[in-house]
C-alpha cells in the first residue's frame, strides 16, 4: 500500500487526477493543506472511485473552519493519524 | 522507522514548512527516528539565518534548529539550489567573494545525492511541497 | 498505440509534471534524476501532464539566456537513464504526437502508471 499525499484542491489544479491515476487498488489518498477541501461534501464526487480509501487531516480542516462539513466517505485523521499512515504505507508519493 | 523529510516550499510563503514541522513532531512523539530533513527547490530559503518573522508568529528557523539540537536531525540544503537564491554559508560566501553569509548551522549546504540517499536509505520520504 | 504490459521497475521514479522555462521545477526534477543515476541508482522518468512538453522538438534559451532544459535530455542517456515514459493522454490533450517529440519515451496510460510508481523505491514528484 502506498500512501499518496495531495496538497491542492480539485477546484484549483488537476493535479488530483493524476494522484488518482496513479494509486494502485489498495493504496490511501490524504487531503492536507488546501486539498482538504476536497473533503467538502460538495467536493468529494471527485474522489468517489476510492471507496473508504480518502483520508483528510483534521487540523488542516478546522484552521480552515471546514471540520464538520466533511463528506461521509472521508475518514478524517488528526496529525499522529498521519504518522500511522505513514507507518502502515510502504512509501509515501506527494502530488502538489 | 527511519524518516527523512524534503521540504520544497518557502517559509513563510506556503504552508510546507508549518506541515513538515508538525509532521516531525508527531513523528518523534511515536518513537520514531528523523535522520535529515533535506531542503530543495524554494524550501532551501528556510536556511536563510536572518529571517525575522513578527513575535507573534512561528519561529521556523527556531523550529528547525531546535530539531537538530534536541534530536539530532541533520538539516541539509541543496548547495545548487541555494547557492543560485543567495544562501551562502560562510565558506561559500569567501569562494564567491561576498562580504556576508546568509546560511550557518545547524543546516549544512551538501550536493543532492544526500536526498537520494535519505530517499532510499530510510524507512519513509514525505515530501512536504508549496 | 502500444501500452508497456509490465512496466519496469527501479530504485528511483521521478515525476516532471510542469513544463520547461515558466518554473524550475522541471530543471531541478531532471538534476535529482541525474544525481541518482550518478550514484549509480536505476532511474526512471515519467513526463506527466505538463511535463510532457519538456519533450517537445526545437526549444531553446530565453531571452535573457535562460537554458531551459532542452540539453540536459541530451545528457539522460549518458546518464544510463533510459527507463523513460511519457503520460498518453496529456501529450494528445496538448495536441502532439510522439514521433514529433525530441526522445523516445513509451506512452502509459493509468493503469500503467499505478504500477510504475509502484514498482520504485523511490518515488519524488517536481
Amino acid at each position: 500500500m502506498i500512501l499518496h499525499i495531495l496538497n491542492r484542491s480539485p477546484g484549483s489544479s488537476l493535479v488530483y487526477r493524476e494522484a488518482l491515476a496513479g494509486m494502485g487498488p489498495e493504496d490511501r489518498l490524504l487531503l492536507i493543506e488546501d486539498g482538504v477541501q476536497g473533503a467538502l461534501t460538495s467536493q468529494a464526487r471527485h474522489f468517489e472511485s476510492l471507496g473508504g480509501r480518502l483520508f483528510a487531516l483534521r487540523e488542516d480542516l478546522a484552521s480552515r473552519g471546514l471540520e464538520g462539513r466533511c463528506d461521509a466517505s472521508v475518514q478524517v485523521v488528526d496529525v499522529d493519524g498521519f504518522v500511522v499512515l505513514t507507518e502502515e504505507a510502504d512509501k509515501t508519493v506527494s502530488w502538489f | 522507522m527511519r524518516y527523512a523529510l524534503l521540504v520544497q516550499g518557502a517559509p513563510y510563503s506556503s504552508q510546507a514548512s508549518h506541515s513538515a514541522l508538525r509532521f516531525a513532531a508527531a513523528l518523534l512523539a511515536r518513537g520514531h527516528n528523523l535522520e535529515c530533513v533535506f531542503f530543495y527547490h524554494d524550501g532551501v530559503y528556510n536556511a536563510a539565518r536572518l529571517a525575522a518573522p513578527p513575535q507573534d508568529e512561528p519561529h521556523l528557523m527556531d523550529a528547525w534548529c531546535a530539531l537538530n539540537t534536541e534530536y539530532g536531525t541533520r538539516l541539509q540544503v541543496c548547495i545548487a539550489a541555494a547557492l543560485r537564491r543567495g544562501l551562502l554559508d560562510e565558506r561559500e560566501a569567501a569562494r564567491h567573494g561576498k562580504s556576508g553569509y546568509s546560511v550557518q548551522s545547524p543546516f549544512e549546504l551538501t550536493g543532492l545525492g544526500q536526498l537520494i540517499d535519505a530517499g532510499l536509505g530510510c524507512d519513509r520520504l514525505v515530501t512536504f511541497s508549496p | 498505440m502500444q501500452y508497456p504490459t509490465v512496466p519496469p521497475a527501479g530504485d528511483v521514479l521521478v515525476i516532471l509534471r510542469h513544463s520547461p522555462h515558466g518554473s524550475s521545477w522541471l530543471r531541478e526534477g531532471l538534476d535529482a534524476a541525474l544525481v541518482a543515476a550518478a550514484f549509480g541508482q536505476a532511474v526512471s522518468l515519467l513526463f506527466q501532464s505538463e511535463g510532457v512538453l519538456a519533450l517537445v522538438k526545437g526549444q531553446g534559451p530565453g531571452p535573457l539566456g535562460q537554458k531551459g532544459t532542452s540539453a540536459t535530455l541530451d545528457m539522460l542517456a549518458m546518464y544510463d537513464i533510459e527507463s523513460l515514459f511519457l503520460d498518453a493522454v496529456a501529450l494528445a490533450r496538448l495536441g502532439f504526437s510522439s514521433d514529433e517529440l525530441q526522445l523516445t519515451a513509451r506512452p502509459v496510460d493509468q493503469a500503467a502508471t499505478a504500477e510504475l510508481i509502484a514498482g520504485h523505491r523511490l518515488v519524488l514528484t517536481f
